[in-house]
């Protein structure tokens, strides 16, 4: 990264654990000494991540921070097992750690000596960094570390991961470090007394610290958390941000989507036609593209997160949204995971990690996939434009109503599940406010680079996979030419006519590609599922419309295009129109007001996504919160779509 | 859970034990915090509000914002929901 920072750790195979309060500059020293070289990992069976690096000769884990080791939360667990070496982060061999590298922030000591204590009990060979040294001595605090070295019998330096300054010294200090020579209190009063007494001898601070910049922080805190303007302000910070992500994510969005066309349309040349082509062209290509097209948005999304969170301001918002949420059961952190998820839910529930109790956290990866995301909005447009056909202001409406149901349901349901299965209310937040900072770059996109793996890694195996399943679900077993394809393609060979060739080969195509897709097994679990939706006005296409959309709801308009018209094409006007004025087996329009009114609320509730599922599981550490989700959203949605249908219809639709 | 504990500001000037709440904008007052720890005062205290703490409040309300002022240069500061402070006992002087 820079001079000097390389490090020169000796000891083959030595791992060395680094302990610290969060907003202390831990992860930032961590990526100063590891460099290029770290990478996250998570901890099997938790949620919480870690930052790992292999050196040369030793091996570094950026445990999470946590005010104290001693304390119930998940992140507290996380580094006593580590330390006690019972846990490792995935793929690395448990054992106790070869040393602690404590990181203490220079400017607010007096807390931080407590976590020194806990770390220092464990009796490892253990080192301080007295980190953010360059912004105690701006703020006049003068930290004398000789005689904190004396105090803690380990070594300590002065160190400022921000600038360099005292990196080395870090790092070589950790090659020769040794178990402490001093022991500390545990018991808490004498463990407050031992905190004090050093600190009183330790440091001292200027006649007049930073009025000025306790003047600033004081006017930020109180416009951003004021009742009104904090609201006012979040409002236009989040519509910044979210227009950003609309704005800039559609680019190369649309670059993957044609990337992912071409790749296909190459491989479909190239290979001769067949089952393995088709494999590979509609089964992996297009299930890989599927999923890789949401990575910009995600990418986008937590980079801009992570700026703002750097800057301090997040701390606040969460004060803002919390009066908000509480009623609903859920707490102020909630607020980003719930926003997110309008663009999509998978980066919603992955930031949830954010939400410390573990219930506030469950409630919000329940009512997040109910937010409406981008992929619903091909169906909103389909079904608004089938409903108000040529009436632009209506269609508004009934999008932005589609929007409200979502999130009122969302609502309802954390309420829902803090009265039942979560009870209680949510815990009332407590937050250290950090400094106002200039957010840095190169680490928010480093927790990018990281995100973007993550989901990548972990549900782009399962999507893929169960791709390839649908996709073979919905080929096979085929169907030979129909009769009726036959005798138009044979009528087509008489012509003269080049348009009209063109139209009927055309139409043969449809005709066989509705028959193949009546016949396959997707379609033969149509047939025999039809009855259930039944009561929701669907018939047999939209019953195969909604069951493709299992994995994927967008996946809908171009399902429906296959089975009404035999092109998947349904940019074209045409194609929108020929959707709205299909017709059932029986005759009768499928899209009559009710059926879509019913349809319409069908997918603004229903979980009709796979990776949604798989990340829930992920984050929750098991499929049962995975399968509560997908059983309450289906539940809820054909509820929903059932009372929209009936309603609809007696009303005289 | 929070006791009036008065072993621990047993200064010469006479000490009056308020909910944290009451205090003035700019005011400061010490931390009483039992003990005997549940959950959240055992997080309160990691995070720094632990008994005798010097704590100088800065905005009142939801959420009451609150520094540790025994931390020079005014680093640290922490946002309570008005729950919580209404629960946090400060001693200030009379």
């Amino acid at each position: 990264m820079t001079t000097g920072a390389e490090p020169a750790i000796a000891h083959p195979g030595r791992t060395i654990a680094f302990v610290g309060n969060p907003n202390v500059g831990k992860t930032t020293l961590f990526n100063r000494i590891a460099g290029i070289r770290a990478k996250t990992s998570n901890f099997p069976g938790t949620t919480q991540d870690a930052r790992i690096a292999h050196l040369e000769n030793s091996t570094l884990i950026d445990l999470p921070g946590v005010y104290s080791l001693e304390l119930d939360v998940s992140e507290s667990v996380v580094c006593r097992q580590v330390l006690a070496g019972a846990l490792a982060p995935a793929g690395e061999q448990a054992h106790v750690p070869d040393a602690i590298l404590v990181v203490l922030d220079s400017t607010n000591l007096l807390r931080n000596l407590s976590i020194a204590a806990e770390a220092i009990a464990h009796r490892l060979p253990t080192v301080v960094a007295l980190n953010m040294s360059d912004l105690a001595a701006r703020r006049s605090i003068q930290i004398d570390a000789a005689h904190l070295a004396d105090c803690l019998g380990c070594t300590v330096i002065a160190c400022s991961a921000h600038t360099g300054e005292g990196v080395h010294q870090v790092t070589e200090a950790l090659t020769n470090a040794t178990v402490p020579t001093r022991s500390v209190p545990t018991e808490n009063h004498e463990l407050d007394r031992w905190v004090d007494e050093i600190y009183a001898t330790v440091a001292t601070a200027g006649t007049n610290p930073s009025d000025r910049f306790e003047r600033i922080t004081d006017r930020l805190d109180h416009a951003f958390t004021h009742p009104v303007l904090g609201v006012a302000l979040f409002t236009l910070i989040m519509t910044g941000l979210f227009w950003v992500i609309f704005r800039f994510a559609a680019i190369p969005m649309d670059m993957i989507d044609g990337l992912f066309g071409s790749l296909g349309d190459w491989v479909a040349g190239v290979m001769p036609a067949g089952a393995l082509s088709d494999l590979l062209v509609n089964g992996v290509i297009a299930g890989v593209g599927g999923t890789v097209i949401f990575l910009p948005q995600i990418c986008l999304l937590f980079f801009l997160i992570a700026l703002l969170e750097a800057t301090g301001y997040l701390a606040r918002a969460a004060f803002v949204i919390d009066r908000l949420l509480r009623p609903f059961g859920l707490s102020g952190h909630a607020f980003v995971p719930l926003l997110s998820s309008h663009a999509c839910a998978i980066p919603g529930i992955m930031a949830a990690r954010a939400v410390p109790d573990r219930r506030d956290r469950l409630a919000t990866i329940m009512a997040a996939p109910f937010m409406s995301c981008t992929a619903r909005i091909p169906v909103y447009v389909l079904l608004t434009q089938i409903l108000f056909p040529k009436q632009p202001g209506m269609q508004a409406l009934a999008f932005t109503a589609c929007y409200v149901i979502g999130a009122l349901a969302g609502l309802g349901t954390s309420l829902l599940i803090r009265r039942t299965i979560l009870r209680g209310k949510s815990r009332p937040m407590a937050l250290e406010l950090p400094s106002y900072r200039i957010p840095d770059f190169k680490a928010a996109f480093r927790l990018m680079l990281d995100r973007a793996t993550v989901f990548l890694k972990k549900a782009g195996t399962l999507i893929v996979a169960i791709s390839i399943i649908l996709w073979w679900l919905g080929a096979y077993p085929g169907s030979p030419p129909t009769q009726q394809a036959q005798d138009l393609r044979t009528q087509a060979a008489f012509s003269s006519s080049s348009t009209e060739i063109e139209n009927l080969y055309t139409q043969a195509e449809a005709i066989d590609a509705r028959n193949s897709s009546a016949n396959s097994f997707l379609g033969q679990i149509g047939s025999s599922v039809q009855p259930v939706f039944e009561p929701l006005g669907y018939d047999r296409k939209l019953t195969i419309g909604v069951l493709a959309s299992f994995a994927a709801r967008e996946v809908f308009v171009s399902t429906m295009a296959v089975q009404v018209v035999g092109s998947e094409d349904v940019d074209d006007d045409s194609v929108l129109a020929s959707i709205a004025n299909a017709k059932r087996d029986d005759g009768a329009p499928i899209f009559s007001a009710a059926t879509s009114w019913s349809l319409l609320v069908f997918y603004i509730l229903a979980s009709l996504c796979l990776p949604t599922l798989v990340v829930t599981a992920k984050e929750t550490g098991g499929w049962k919160w995975a399968m509560l989700q997908l059983g309450w959203m289906s539940f809820v949605a054909y509820v929903g779509a059932f009372a929209a249908f009936q309603i609809v219809t007696m009303v005289g639709g | 859970m929070i006791s009036e504990s008065t072993n621990l500001a047993s200064k010469n000037t006479p000490k009056r034990t308020v909910p944290l709440t009451q205090l003035q904008r700019g005011q400061s007052g010490r931390v009483q915090i039992d003990s005997v720890a549940n959950d959240e005062i055992k997080m309160l205290r990691a995070m720094g509000l632990r008994p005798d703490a010097s704590i100088t409040m800065c905005r009142h309300g939801e959420p009451c914002i609150v520094s540790l002022s025994g931390v020079c240069g005014g680093g640290c500061r922490i946002g309570l929901a008005k729950e919580i402070a209404g629960r946090v006992l400060v001693s200030i002087d009379q």
